[in-house]
């Protein structure tokens, strides 16, 4: 019995961190590379939306992630464009990305409303029944669905690209010294472009996650819920590394699923009190963390190329 | 903006200043207006139409003024409120989470039928609403200024669990929360604890007369007072205010609380005046647009004024909008964060980058840096 609610707790666990998974990869990039891209909250709703249009109307879960990875990008862009280009304030890019994603989401979102009335092809799981049916691992890992697995293999995937790459190594100079980069050669807007646009393409493909994972459905007021906000947390405390942000991903991931389940099965304390726990964590965990972790040199500040 | 550099009137060290930036404000504000227009004119609707309800739904009669001065008044107190911290250089942007539980403060007190004559149990409340929202804050203030914790997570994670709290007061708590309500809400307040309605047939209360009052108490702290001077030392350069002997730590966390408690007025003005009861997640966004009033405003308090005005016109406005012609009504918070982007892309805010200009059109070494960036335009 207590077994079977751990199985199940963390099962959840993996399907609840995915979509944080997948976004944390490219907020570490952006991030990596100097600019703090706070608009991932809003493009994860664009994202969401995209997914849940795309497989309604056209019915194939291919385009769907396809025309995600557009909208992200087009997203992307616009923050690029704001806070390298024009050297806008990073926070107030970011927040009013935010406003006029969870406006517009809801606005389109009005505006198909056939597609409440069914839910939408869900990513399919890939293993075959008689993987699922392993003891524990079985349902633990094979019953998940494909966008489980992608979003945990990403993290090792992008933590290659970024220390043994070089391109890799030319965001992590960017970020920490853009003068020293520039003399080198590098053209560190275009770099910086690149991993704002990764950071849109990624937060939108969680976004889609977060819809076609699992629901299947999209709700309008804001579902992401404030999961941008906690993926930038966890980047912070898991030190903008690409493999520790997954792990912190991961315990927000097992915080959020512990609530769930504590809500379904009742308990003394009201549900209203658990749903705040993945807040609360994210605090706790910047709190204790913030001291160790090592930061971007520029994190969050414009680089000006006339600045000398 | 090498346009800029040629102009005269850059050098007028004043004026100059002024007109420059307030010109880029309004040509910010008009793309912004374009740009929203299209999107109107994307959802099927004829943006002339659509924008000629807003301007009468706005300034069309008293009862629509009465409107927009109802809807400035949450507007107001968090704008300062996102001002200070702006001026102190931390980005206090946790209006929402502040309001709500300086709702859930009102309401402990206002809900009771206390017999008080109303000034005293509406000062209650306002005391109320305070103390909790200070407390609130305290808790990011602290973490900021002692734990080193980036004030922006922080600030927006005790958003999230503010809201919960009140999901819970209002539909728990057994004093204030009405039961077997429709949607959960708290009980009505007791009709002392209610703001006077100060027009016939209008819902406006003196809310937004007291947050004109304070947006220029605020001006006064902030430029005549050694507490704004060490405020605003702080955000122009922490090092140097740390050299001068300022408490930087203190100043940032009470900053930061002073946010709060103005933050809570606000939520706790926004159901004593206009809602009645405490609504679960009331609030819709307010918090955010806040933060969109104090940066047009430039951090100023004064400005502040004008700025909570304009976009409570645009609010009011746009809700007869909404009605009138059939836009979406969350097209309101799309058009302020449209104006904002585009605001803040022109670059009013950044007034370093403006000295930055002048100071260019002395040594020439524009070539490099142009053609850099023209470079990185061509590579995207």
């Amino acid at each position: 019995m207590a077994i079977e609610i751990i199985m199940d707790w963390l099962q959840a666990t993996l399907r609840w961190a995915a979509p944080l998974l997948i976004v944390a990869v490219g907020e570490v990039y952006a991030e990596r590379s100097g600019v703090i891209n706070m608009g991932i909250e809003g493009i994860m709703l664009f994202g969401a939306l995209t997914g849940i249009a795309a497989g309604f109307y056209l019915d194939s879960l291919v385009l769907a992630v396809i025309f995600t990875i557009v909208i992200g990008a087009f997203m992307g862009l616009i923050v690029a464009f704001l806070t390298v280009s024009r050297r806008t304030n990073q926070v107030v890019t970011g927040l009013m990305i935010n406003m006029i994603s969870l406006g517009a989401t809801d606005a389109l979102f009005s505006l198909m409303s056939e597609t409440r009335q069914s839910r939408v092809a869900t990513f399919p799981i890939i293993f075959p029944k008689g993987m699922q049916s392993i003891p524990l691992i079985g349902p633990l890992l094979f019953a998940q669905p494909v966008s489980t697995w992608v979003a945990l293999i990403l993290p090792v995937f992008a933590a290659y690209i970024l220390y043994k790459t070089r391109w890799g190594l030319n965001v992590r100079a960017v970020g920490d010294n853009p003068k020293a980069a520039a003399t080198a050669g590098l053209s560190v807007i275009r770099l910086k472009y690149q991993t704002v646009i990764l950071s849109g393409i990624s937060a939108a493909l969680g976004g889609c996650v977060l819809t076609l994972g699992e629901v299947g459905y999209f709700s309008a007021g804001g579902m992401a819920a404030g999961r941008g906000f906690i993926v930038m947390a966890a980047c912070v405390v898991g030190g903008w590394d690409p493999i520790r942000t997954a792990v912190v991903c991961l315990a927000f991931g097992a915080a959020d699923a512990a609530q769930l389940r504590f809500q379904t099965t009742g308990s003394v304390i009201p549900y209203q009190f658990l749903q705040m726990l993945p807040y609360i964590v994210t605090i706790i965990a910047l709190t204790i963390m913030v001291k160790r972790s090592c930061v971007p040199k520029t994190w969050g500040s414009a680089y000006d190329p006339k600045d000398v | 903006m090498k346009m800029l550099n040629k102009t005269k009137i850059v050098r007028l060290p004043f004026l100059g200043d002024l007109a420059v930036s307030f010109g880029r404000t309004v040509f910010g504000i008009v793309l912004g207006l374009i740009a929203s227009a299209v999107l109107i004119g994307i959802s099927g609707v004829n943006p002339f139409v659509a924008y000629g309800a807003l301007i009468r739904g706005a300034f069309g009669n008293g009862q629509a003024l009465s409107n927009v001065l109802v809807r400035a008044s949450p507007l107001l107190l968090g704008g300062i409120g996102v001002s200070l911290g702006i001026k102190a250089g931390v980005w206090n942007i946790g209006m929402e989470g502040y309001m709500y539980l300086g709702a859930i403060g009102a309401s402990l007190a206002g809900v009771l039928e206390l017999g008080l004559p109303p000034i005293l149990h509406i000062l209650l409340c306002f005391l109320c609403a305070a103390a909790f929202s200070a407390v609130w804050g305290i808790i990011p203030g602290y973490l900021r200024a002692y734990k080193g914790v980036n004030e922006v997570t922080a600030t927006i994670m005790m958003s999230y669990i503010a809201i919960y709290l009140t999901n819970w007061v209002v539909s728990c708590l057994p004093l204030v929360a009405e039961v077997g309500a429709f949607y959960p809400m708290s009980k009505k307040f007791a009709p002392s604890a209610l703001l006077p309605i100060l027009m016939k047939g209008s819902s406006l209360h003196p809310g937004p007369f007291i947050a004109v009052l304070l947006c220029v108490v605020f001006y006064f702290i902030l430029n005549y007072t050694s507490f704004g001077y060490r405020t605003r030392m702080l955000g122009a350069n922490p090092n140097a205010a740390r050299y001068a002997g300022i408490d930087a730590k203190k100043q940032i966390m009470i900053i930061i609380m002073i946010g709060a408690i103005l933050g809570g007025l606000s939520g706790a003005v926004e159901v004593m005046g206009l809602k009645r009861r405490v609504y679960m997640e009331f609030v819709t966004g307010v918090g955010y647009e806040s933060v969109a009033v104090a940066l047009l405003a430039g951090g100023n308090p004064l400005g502040v004024v004008f700025s909570a005005l304009f976009f409570a016109a645009l609010k009011a406005g746009g809700a007869t909008m909404s009605i009138e012609t059939g836009v979406i009504s969350s097209m309101n918070s799309i058009i302020i964060a449209m104006c904002m982007l585009f605001v803040i892309g022109v670059g009013v805010v950044d007034s370093r980058r403006f000295a930055k200009i002048v100071d260019n059109s002395k040594d020439d070494d524009d070539t490099e840096g142009g053609s850099a960036s023209s470079a990185a335009k061509e590579g995207n």
